[in-house]
């Protein structure tokens, strides 16, 4: 499976590499919203977006409304991961497409939790 | 209904602790009582990561820490090796994520809506006119300092 991870911060996308990488994700990374879609115009097929809301250029929220509005990448699983906790946000977020919706700080296992939820992550079977 | 004007220390302390350990794990942050001057000479090499929220409530938060601080955030962040030294864009970048979460979430402290900015760094004091300081942390991290200032703007009724 393949990851893009798209969030201005060099730092938060290190932190979010390893946790997926961890899970068997090849990752890809897009400083903002602008380079995440020109990536997807290029040809790259993630199975999984997670999404910084704050960025330059274009934000997480408009980047999920031109996925959303575009057919080809209708499969794509969009996970908001994010400083942004207004609750009015957060439902903007989700009604305009995305899955999940994570708030900054979190830890591994939150993320990891609601991959689980997604079917993008093995779930643990209890011993 | 009540209408917070400014986040109380004890929100600010647990926003605080919280993205600290969350990100730094480790060794806890402890409060000390102060011992710095704002104004004064900074105890050592100084950083200072700051955001500003704007809106229904318009503040200022800023994160000051001297050098090896900033290095050994940026290493626990990052998760580099105890040998490897973390690049001066890369301190840049960790303090300002740093920052960016601590200033969200006590941005949700407030009543909205209001909007983040994008992190500012540097290597020198952050500070915003018509902005007073209605909120200090003075932090212990292991044998060095930490320092959390949150700044509202002055309405011209603050005393």
């Amino acid at each position: 499976m393949h990851a893009l991870i798209i969030d201005d911060s060099r730092t938060m996308r290190s932190i979010l590499r390893r946790i997926v990488v961890d899970l068997g994700f090849d990752v890809t990374e897009a400083g903002n919203g602008q380079e995440a879609l020109t990536a997807l115009e290029d040809g790259l097929e993630p199975d999984l977006c997670l999404i910084d809301w704050n960025m330059p250029l274009m934000d997480g929220y408009t980047f999920v409304t031109r996925v959303r509005a575009d057919p080809r990448w209708r499969n794509i699983t969009l996970m908001m991961v994010t400083t942004e906790s207004e609750h009015g946000q957060i439902v903007r977020a989700l009604a305009a497409g995305a899955h999940e919706y994570v708030i900054k700080p979190f830890t591994a296992d939150a993320i990891v939790e609601k991959l689980e939820l997604l079917g993008l992550a093995a779930q643990e079977v209890p011993a | 209904m009540t209408v917070l004007t400014e986040p109380s220390s004890f929100d600010v302390q647990a926003v605080v602790d919280e993205v600290w350990t969350t990100f730094l794990g480790g060794e806890p942050l402890v409060p000390v009582a102060p011992d710095f001057d704002p104004a004064g000479t900074f105890p050592g090499s100084r950083w200072d990561a700051a955001v500003t929220v704007s809106g229904a409530w318009h503040g200022l938060i800023v994160v000051s820490v001297n050098d090896a601080v900033a290095h050994a955030v940026t290493q626990a962040m990052l998760g580099l090796d105890d040998g490897d030294t973390a690049a001066h864009e890369d301190v840049v970048d960790a303090l300002g994520e740093l920052v960016n979460v601590i200033g969200g979430n006590i941005k949700s402290l407030m009543d909205g809506p209001s909007k983040l900015s994008l992190p500012l760094v540097a290597q020198a004091p952050i500070q915003a006119g018509g902005i007073v300081e209605t909120c200090r942390l003075d932090l212990a991290w292991g044998s060095h300092r930490v320092w959390v200032t949150v700044g509202t703007r002055d309405e011209g009724g603050t005393s």
